[in-house]
């Protein structure tokens, strides 16, 4: 009962707030709908530039979106309220997260897939994309928010940046997951290991994001 | 109901900021049925104190005794409103959208035409009086308020006071912090 509240919560949060979520999808479609017509290419050199910049644009726009996360329930008050009630502040943590995912994180994997059709004229690598971009999206969400949480009262940019470095090794994977699509070998095994790093975070980074969020509550 | 079993106590308290010492051996006994008021002038740890009893902020030293599943409301200086949210979904944030007392206390508090109104486009006094719904609908053992009465007129000064002290008369505690003298009868403790 008390997670559906706070669902519901950060849900109705979100649709009144339409610019948090709606802001970094319009961004990504910008930068996918620009990044042909900036540079001459041949039908070729589109496909090969178009998993790099779809990578890079999805990390870009993951880190616009986690923002003011927990800035704005910092400031307002809100944190201190859940803090005293002592309800767990990690599995809030936990659902704000998730919801900013369904919000954010599964519509640019949506177009993502969409876009690869476009770029690819590729149907069935669409399908094999759009599960590493759902789990991707989460992984880089969840990673920025905790760059975000560390740096909460000194502004975002800080956090965001000392995060950056961890991004590397899911940027990397992903290059290899690209690969193995293109060439149609063991995709499996990257997706699964994309999901095994995301079992681990999904739990783990709450907690650890909680900790510190209340460290600056005090 | 015991009204004199402490339900909050603190013990030789003592709270620094930023290496200044702004509370030194502080000693105070929250009973039930009891006001405490914390008075003193800007800078003194009026809202310190107020978070250190909420648990918010660790004491720098002493300790701070509450009596096992004691529940408390706090309205501190930040409202916990969300000002791009009407006042409706606001109430409804708080899950108080079916309490059965809303609609008296709404009525009161002359905020039932303002339902629908964007938090933002309240004004200062306004966004406080939704701020106290919270407090008015929330059943405590202890109410903890960090300058309750700035920013209210006359009308919702009164239902405030009158609210608090029915509160007491449940067997609730009361601690809350003001630079002025409020009209209730409370143990007054004055930092400097």
């Amino acid at each position: 009962m008390e997670l559906l509240l706070i669902l519901k919560n950060e849900a109705l949060k979100l649709v009144k707030k339409t610019r948090a979520w709606l802001g970094p999808i319009l961004i990504f479609i910008l930068i996918m709908v620009a990044f042909p017509l900036t540079v001459e290419l041949t039908s070729n050199n589109l496909s090969d530039a178009f998993y790099p910049v779809l990578f890079i644009s999805i990390l870009l726009v993951m880190m616009l979106a986690t923002e003011d996360i927990f800035l704005e329930d910092y400031e307002d008050g809100t944190l201190e309220l859940f803090f005293i009630s002592e309800k767990s502040l990690s599995q809030w943590v936990f659902l704000k997260i998730f919801m900013h995912w369904l919000f954010i994180g599964v519509p640019i994997s949506l177009l993502g897939a969409f876009f690869n059709i476009g770029a690819n004229n590729d149907l069935a690598s669409s399908l094999m994309l759009f599960p590493a971009l759902l789990i991707a999206t989460y992984i880089f969400l969840i990673l920025f928010c905790f760059g975000n949480s560390l740096s909460l009262t000194k502004g975002s940019v800080l956090g965001t940046l000392i995060t950056l470095p961890l991004t590397l090794p899911i940027l990397v994977v992903l290059g290899k997951l690209n690969t193995a699509i293109i060439f149609n070998i063991s995709y499996f095994e990257f997706l699964i290991l994309l999901f095994g790093i995301l079992s681990i975070i999904i739990f783990a980074f709450p907690a650890i994001i909680s900790r510190i969020i209340k460290t600056h509550l005090e | 109901m015991d009204l004199n079993s402490p339900i909050l106590e603190i013990k030789d308290l003592k709270a620094c900021i930023n290496n200044n010492e702004i509370l030194r051996n502080l000693n105070l006994t929250v009973n039930r049925g009891e006001i405490h008021a914390i008075m003193g002038p800007n800078g003194s740890g009026k809202s310190t104190l107020i978070r250190i009893l909420c648990g918010i902020t660790p004491p720098s030293k002493g300790k701070v005794s509450k009596k096992n599943g004691l529940a408390f409301s706090y309205l501190g200086h930040k409202n916990a409103l969300k000002t791009y949210l009407s006042v409706r979904d606001n109430i409804s944030l708080l899950g108080l959208s079916q309490h059965e007392s809303l609609k008296p206390f709404l009525l009161s508090l002359d905020l039932s035409e303002k339902l629908d109104v964007i938090v933002a486009n309240l004004s200062f006094g306004q966004q406080k009086k939704v701020a106290l719904l919270r407090i008015f609908l929330t059943s405590a053992d202890l109410i903890l308020l960090d300058e309750p009465f700035v920013g209210l007129d006359s009308t919702s000064h009164d239902l405030l006071c009158k609210f608090l002290e029915k509160k007491l008369n449940t067997g609730a505690g009361l601690v809350y912090t003001s630079h002025i003298p409020t009209g209730i009868s409370s143990k007054n403790i004055v930092l400097d």
